[in-house]
């Protein structure tokens, strides 16, 4: 009963999606408030609906109930009850419908704190939201349904993929998801503004929060998804600039622009055009990465769910809301009121340049991961596009990119001072080009851009730093009024803090890691030993140890430093019986934001095992600047002023209280 | 007939939350934002910045300003206030609700669902008794409709396989032979009447199942069961040169993938002397008086449980040489080089092992 | 500054960047992007030494040899052609005889392909797209390669809970 019940809710998610496309728009064209209320009930009803068919179909993933197609294909009795749980997405049906609850989600969070938010606006956004669901469920339901039974089921399931039973994946998909399909909220406010025809400056306020939300939780789930490459693949790179990985990379670069460029119209009602434009992009880049996932059509090591006629129906899907949007773009925009222009040298401005790095940038990663299949589509060559590529193009925008961002937050608005700012940023300079010396002296090898690609991270690091510190005017006057300018900075400037500081700290580690990784591969037999970047590791032995669905080879290593012994690593090998694969389990140490890092290979006729040992120095902060960055939005989030406009309870809206 | 209600009680929730917001009204359209609201609290933010000194005076007041102005055109510009509800749509509106959407969601779901099928959770299902009963009950209905139509061919020809798994087998007997009568001759029936005359007679291949076999042969002189049989015949009758040259005449016409392939071979090897795998004194003694389909049936099951046991504790080296030589001598070379692989994995830990193990596999002619 | 001349000052400086990334592109995709061959393809093109490439096809069953210091070498075919493949490092766990592969490299001296890396994938029934593709080109798809029967595996799947049920 549960499983058809499931079934059922969502297809009456899907009636109300359709009644919640048509009869808000209905309701803002006769002006009609209940028409256009029904917008919110119908949005919070369809999260409820699809929400209950996802915990449906946990449910029998959890009771193992084999008579499900989706349960008897991904799931197996003796697997632990996470693994159970976590399969439900670890499939393509499962994740469809996690994908489009989330988008489910998003509606019903505008629909209940979407308050300040202007009648009209509301319906169109919902209205909009609506539409993409509906041709979601359509595609769930039609071509990728996790509620088709079996007649006759087995008495037990295929199991899921072993690379998959992961703790990492367990939150890696959810979050990224939560990124992807949150950006569908500023498309359909871009949408709605195009439909109004009305586009101002309080449109930017609006849209900034849900944009700012979207954007955390994409920062987060690619951050989490390198961690997990990183060390569940066992060669431990942490980006491969994997078709996959591009289409995350994508939507960030172009939401990140976005954050930026509603700023600007928020603050002086100018680049309006161009931020609905980058609203639709964003969300565009984010089907698009849904698409390269769900349809296989790229060949990638993600590509675990594969097949074609999906791929068309994800496709049509594709084209009708990017060629809709875009032609809604081409039609209407020259209808929008043009915003003022600005000087160059502003913080507009300097927002300006930043979008502009950041969505050609965009653009390179565009043309390297769809490049290939254009090509093989036209001529029929079959050709790689790989990390040198991307080092190549990617990598020298970044650097002007990274150059400015300190100065742009010191710009004043309208009328800035370049000189002013730089004399500011002197002290920044100098401790950047500190690291530069420091980091000269102090290493003997590696590439000799590396330490000033460190003196750059470190510039924007203290740039961010210098920023704040200017603004509370310390040193400058009494520290108490120092200490009551803190205080009263808005929290959207610690905001910027983090968020600067967290590029520069990824690319610190990025920088190390990538310079002055040591790396060894040996076959070892039981008491060797190898000596890998001034640790000492000893191979004490091999144990076999049965777990729930696999069996594992345990190997333990004891670590010693300068003669200390600091601890022992255990990397192992599993064999998974149901699927006759096996996984690498590589073990991970800590010293600092330093890590090592063992993995195991084959093991030869002789008892001797290879093995890789790596010593990846400061690779943490790869992750930490990220997870900086989060903070950093989550701060701004928090800003009291991005909630304004909410109209309290029992006062009239107008009341405000400046002490609050 | 709680599904029914359940999905009647969903759907309702569905129209209701459609039908809420138009009973109403327009009661609900205060709760909503202006621009209005967005500048004014942008002017207020200005002023606090100014105040602590954030940003400067003439700063403040250009901007002020430039709030002002918006605020100005965004009051000109603001909505006209609602109109006063026109009942039409929202009847409309509220008919589809009550009716459109019901209609709609079950014209999805028949198609797509399975609303007679029950879950069957794994815990519930591992309780039921193993699906004896449903099965006794078919066979019985299925006798019960042949009784009044003995000439159904087709009835007997289904229900003979079934009684010989359920091991009525003088009944399986006359069902093969009514399904020849009634249905037609055919070198397959022939072999599986043969077959169950045999295993009615505890294995040995009788006359009466020899003269069977010889039909079927002729009737299709490829007919692999039949011919294995023939083989075990001749073995039985002492000849066990004849067994080996029909078995191997066998294996030179088939292809390589005839799923009987490994146990012909084993059965080939064994008359010609190869050793058998090792099995408990006993169980070599009670396989002497089986059917050959239930003695690789049997060494089947020993070899998997001789698996089994070794993947929960890996360090029988003997017991690997054993399942590797048995994996071998039943043909299956992919499954010996698998268990090989294993053994090594499970033994790697400890170097004495490992030395026993590659001599062993050695002494079996596998690479060290 | 005009509004003229500001709307020019940025639009030059927008072109600037653009003209700066499309130079970067082109460059970068004349220079660091890989062909895909396989042993057939290679045979019939006489691909120079030296020349990076990635060679994908299946690992000819019984041509794995190990050697010392981690030293690999196989075979690539395609049905038509082999291909001699030397590699020194640790093989992925999904690496296979009889299963299809991706190694990328050039070719040395005498004709044998030095990879630097085997790629392999996340599923086992996963056989590389270009592989798939190349070897349905030369009419030696079996699609067994891509699908079991859904017979055998339920099959295995119950004699895999079958032996862990005697325990």
């Amino acid at each position: 009963m549960i499983a058809e019940a499931g079934h059922y809710a969502l297809v009456l998610a899907l009636a109300l999606a359709l009644i919640q496309s048509t009869v808000p728009l209905l309701g803002a064209r006769l002006n009609d408030a209940a028409l256009m209320n029904v917008s919110r009930s119908s949005a919070l009803a369809q999260f409820l609906f699809v929400g209950a068919s996802f915990v449906a179909l946990t449910w029998l993933h959890v009771t193992s109930d084999f008579s499900v197609l989706n349960v008897y294909e991904n799931s197996h009795s003796m697997k632990p009850l996470l693994y159970k749980i976590t399969g439900v997405w670890g499939n393509h049906e499962g994740s469809m419908l996690l994908w489009v609850s989330i988008l489910a989600l998003f509606g019903a969070l505008v629909a209940a704190f979407g308050n300040n938010l202007p009648l009209s606006l509301r319906a169109h956004v919902l209205a909009v939201q609506a539409w993409i669901a509906s041709a979601f469920y359509l595609f769930i339901l039609i071509t990728s349904n996790p509620f088709v039974r079996i007649a006759n089921p087995p008495i037990e399931g295929r199991d899921l993929n072993p690379v998959l039973q992961d703790i990492g994946l367990a939150v890696h998909p959810p979050m990224l998801y939560l990124g992807y399909v949150g950006f569908s909220i500023s498309f359909s406010f871009a949408a709605a503004a195009l439909l109004e025809g009305r586009l101002d400056a309080a449109w930017a306020r609006w849209v900034r929060p849900w944009t700012l939300m979207a954007w955390i939780f994409l920062t987060l789930g690619i951050a989490m998804g390198s961690y997990w490459a990183y060390y569940e693949l066992g060669w431990g790179g942490w980006w491969f600039w994997d078709p996959v990985e591009n289409a995350s990379l994508m939507p960030w670069l172009a939401g990140t622009a976005l954050l930026h460029s509603a700023l600007v119209m928020e603050k002086r009602n100018a680049l309006k055009v161009w931020t609905i434009l980058l609203s639709i992009l964003t969300f565009s880049l984010s089907l698009l990465g849904t698409f390269l996932v769900r349809s296989g059509v790229l060949t990638s090591v993600h590509a675990f769910a594969t097949d074609p006629s999906r791929g068309v129906f994800i496709l049509a899907i594709l084209c009708v809301f990017i060629g809709g949007s875009l032609s809604l773009f081409a039609w209407r925009a020259s209808a929008l009121k043009q915003g003022g222009l600005f000087a160059p040298i502003s913080r507009e401005g300097s927002l300006v340049l930043n979008n502009l790095f950041l969505t050609t940038a965009c653009a390179t990663v565009f043309v390297g991961t769809l490049y290939p299949l254009a090509l093989e589509v036209l001529t029929g060559d079959k050709i790689s596009v790989g990390a040198p590529f991307f080092n190549l193009t990617f990598g020298p925008l970044m650097v002007p990119l990274l150059i400015a961002v300190p100065f742009g937050p010191l710009l004043a608005w309208k009328r800035g001072d370049l000189i002013a700012a730089s004399q500011r940023l002197i002290a920044a300079g100098v401790v950047a080009l500190l690291a530069v010396a420091v980091v000269w002296a102090w290493t003997t090898r590696g590439a000799a851009l590396a330490p000033l690609a460190i003196g750059l991270a470190v510039f924007v690091i203290a740039g961010a730093l210098v920023d704040v510190a200017e603004r509370i005017a310390l040193f400058r006057t009494a520290p108490a009024i120092s200490l009551r300018r803190a205080a009263g900075l808005p929290r959207s400037a610690w905001g910027t803090l983090f968020a600067h500081a967290g590029l520069g700290v990824a690319l610190i580690g990025i920088v190390c890691e990538t310079t002055w990784n040591s790396e060894h591969i040996a076959a070892m037999k039981p008491g060797d030993s190898a000596k890998v970047a001034g640790y000492e590791f000893k191979f004490d032995g091999a144990t076999q140890r049965q777990g729930p669905n696999y069996r594992e080879l345990l190997t333990k290593f004891s670590v010693s430093a300068d003669g200390r012994a600091i601890g022992a690593m255990t990397p192992s090998k599993r064999t998974f019986t149901t699927r006759g694969s096996s996984t690498t389990e590589a073990a991970l140490m800590s010293r600092g934001v330093s890590q090592l890092y063992i993995s195991l290979g084959d093991i030869a006729a002789d008892g001797a095992v290879t093995v890789r040992i790596y010593h990846k120095p400061f690779v943490l902060l790869i992750w930490f600047g990220p997870v900086l960055m989060a903070l950093g939005g989550l701060l701004s989030l928090s800003d009291r002023r991005l909630r304004v406009g909410a109209p309290k309870p029992a006062r009239a809206p107008r009341a405000l209280q400046p002490a609050e | 007939m709680t599904l029914w209600f359940v999905f009647a009680m969903m759907t309702a929730a569905a129209a209701f939350a459609v039908l809420w917001p138009l009973g109403r009204g327009s009661r609900a359209a205060l709760a909503q934002g202006t621009e209005a609201t967005v500048y004014k609290d942008q002017l207020a933010e200005v002023d606090r910045d100014a105040e602590l000194g954030l940003i400067g005076p003439a700063e403040a007041s250009a901007a002020r300003v430039e709030i002002s102005r918006r605020l100005l055109a965004s009051d000109e510009a603001e909505r006209a206030a609602p109109v006063a509800a026109r009942r039409g749509p929202r009847r409309a509106v509220a008919l589809f609700a009550l009716i459109g959407l019901p209609v709609l969601a079950l014209a999805i779901y028949l198609p797509l669902g399975s609303p007679l099928q029950d879950d069957q959770p794994l815990t519930a299902r591992k309780q039921e008794p193993p699906q004896s009963q449903p099965l006794d009950a078919l066979i019985a209905q299925v006798e019960a409709h042949l009784e009044k139509n003995p000439t159904d061919g087709r009835g007997w020809a289904v229900l003979a396989p079934v009684l010989a798994k359920t091991g009525r087998l003088p009944d399986a007997v006359r069902a093969y032979r009514n399904a020849i009568t009634y249905a037609g001759d055919s070198a397959e029936r022939r072999a599986d009447l043969g077959e169950v005359i045999a295993a009615a007679a505890g294995g040995v291949i009788t006359d009466e199942a020899k003269s069977e076999f010889e039909r079927a042969v002729k009737l299709n002189p490829n007919e692999a069961k039949a011919n294995y049989f023939l083989g075990l015949a001749a073995e039985q009758d002492g000849r066990p040169k004849d067994a080996a040259a029909t078995w191997r005449g066998m294996l030179e016409k088939a292809g390589q993938d005839a799923p009987w392939r490994p146990m012909v071979q084993a059965q080939l090897a064994r008359v010609e002397g190869a050793k058998m795998p090792d099995l408990p004194e006993g169980a070599a003694a009670a396989a002497q008086n089986m059917s050959p389909a239930e003695r690789s049936a049997m060494i089947q099951g020993m070899v998997d449980k001789l698996a089994a046991k070794l993947k929960q504790n890996g360090d029988d080296v003997d017991g690997w040489l054993r399942l590797v030589r048995a994996y071998m001598v039943m043909g299956d070379a992919e499954k010996a080089k698998g268990a090989q692989a294993e053994a090594r994995q499970a033994v790697s830990g400890n170097a004495e092992r490992l030395k026993q193990l590659n001599d062993g596999l050695k002494n079996l002619g596998l690479d060290g | 500054m005009t509004r003229k001349q500001r709307r020019l000052v940025m639009i030059g400086g927008a072109g600037v960047v653009l003209a700066v990334a499309v130079g970067l592109v082109l460059n970068a995709l004349r220079d660091s992007i890989v062909f895909f061959s396989t042993p057939k393809m290679v045979a019939e093109q006489h691909v120079a030494a030296g020349k990076r490439f990635r060679l994908g096809g299946v690992v000819e069953p019984g041509s794995v040899k190990r050697g010392d210091q981690l030293q690999v070498s196989f075979k690539v075919t395609d049905g038509d052609a082999t291909l001699p493949v030397a590699f020194k490092g640790i093989l992925p766990d999904l690496f296979r005889e009889g299963q299809g592969v991706v190694a990328e490299g050039s070719l040395d001296k005498a004709g044998v392909f030095e990879a630097d890396t085997v790629l392999a994938k996340h599923d086992e029934k996963y056989m590389p797209k270009e592989v798939a593709d190349a070897l349905k080109k030369q009419g030696h798809w079996k699609d067994d390669y891509e699908k079991k029967p859904p017979n055998a595996t339920s099959a295995n799947a119950t004699s895999a809970s079958a032996a862990e049920a005697t325990k």
